[in-house]
């Protein structure tokens, strides 16, 4: 690897990028702008943002906002929450499938990393 | 700038989705091969990350917004294999759970935004630090991902056209117009989170002349 920067090892700021991920999703989320985004203001101004449909019966946090919850600002910070959270998750559960090697550790016959 | 359902036709529905699977195993397989056990967490976290700076539409010219999309961050971090898989994941639950994307261009996303996203603004950044020799990173950083939203917008412009949405030449102009906008946000977020959570490879450098200690 010829990179000349590589990704730090300091737990503080993850816990820092930890800790930004949870305000961003729980409760900037809700001063976002409401304006369409650029596709969707191009749609408007050439007339096709009709043709957009919105039908799909998984979306059960549909636009970001969590059903039943009376306050708005956490009716957007929930959606946030379980979003970054589903992400979290997710993730970790592909990319830990698929790592199985620890630095130094295994490095020896990683040529005949073949099995299963 | 998530499509939603309705604005591509069924033979651009069907191309890019499969189009967008056969990325995902690719990024999948390449994954397989090389990921560290430590980075596992770190990925899982930029993920999460990118979802909720996704959510946070910030204000541009004429009642529009835009907002952060994340896929030459996830490059620049942990490779564009990776990349893929975590804006493939995210696009996913934003189609399946928030409804921000339709499912029948699940496939298109992910090839925009995702693919030609992170393997544009990747590009360049691969090819600026090369250049530069590593100098000027931080400028580099800000202009791949700058590079990375336009060409994902000048994608979907393609794909709209592709699906006799919209003329080509229209469909360019008027995306790459507002998307060459929203990424300066993305080039700055972009920028200020790989500054902040990267450093410096240093070979063993000689340490630094001492100062003379100031007469008293």
């Amino acid at each position: 690897m010829n990179e000349p920067r590589k990704v730090t090892g300091n737990k503080r700021k993850w816990i820092v990028l930890a800790i930004v991920t949870l305000l961003a999703g729980g409760i900037i989320s809700y001063f976002a702008s409401p304006h369409p985004d650029g596709l969707e203001r191009v749609a408007e101004d050439h007339g096709f943002i009709d043709k957009a449909e919105s039908p799909s019966w998984t979306a059960w946090i549909a636009d970001y906002e969590v059903p039943g919850i009376g306050v708005p600002l956490l009716k957007v910070g929930v959606a946030g929450l379980i979003g970054a959270g589903l992400l979290f998750l997710v993730l970790y559960s592909i990319t830990g499938s698929l790592s199985r090697r620890v630095r130094g550790k295994d490095d020896v016959g990683q040529n005949d990393d073949h099995a299963s | 700038m998530h499509i939603p359902d309705g604005f591509l036709d069924l033979k651009t529905c069907v191309t890019t989705g499969v189009a967008g699977a056969l990325a995902v195993a690719f990024g999948l397989r390449k994954t397989r091969d090389t990921l560290m056990r430590q980075e596992v967490p770190k990925i899982a976290l930029i993920g999460a990350f990118i979802f909720a700076a996704q959510m946070l539409n910030f204000p541009i010219s004429g009642a529009t917004s835009g907002h952060f999309l994340g896929g030459t961050l996830a490059a620049i971090l942990f490779g564009p294999a990776v990349a893929v898989i975590v804006m493939a994941s995210v696009l996913i639950i934003q189609a399946l759970v928030f409804q921000d994307g339709g499912l029948t261009v699940l496939g298109a996303n992910i090839l925009c935004t995702g693919v030609i996203g992170i393997y544009s603004g990747y590009g360049f950044y691969r090819l600026g630090l090369g250049l530069l020799r590593g100098r000027a990173s931080h400028v580099v950083t800000f202009l791949a991902a700058w590079i990375s939203i336009v060409s994902a917008s000048a994608g979907v412009a393609l794909l709209l056209a592709w699906s006799d949405t919209f003329p080509l030449d229209i469909a360019l102009k008027a995306m790459v117009g507002w998307h060459s906008l929203i990424g300066i946000g993305e080039g700055f977020i972009t920028a200020m989170v790989v500054a902040y959570l990267t450093e410096r490879r240093i070979a063993i450098e000689p340490l630094p002349a001492k100062r003379e200690v100031p007469q008293a």
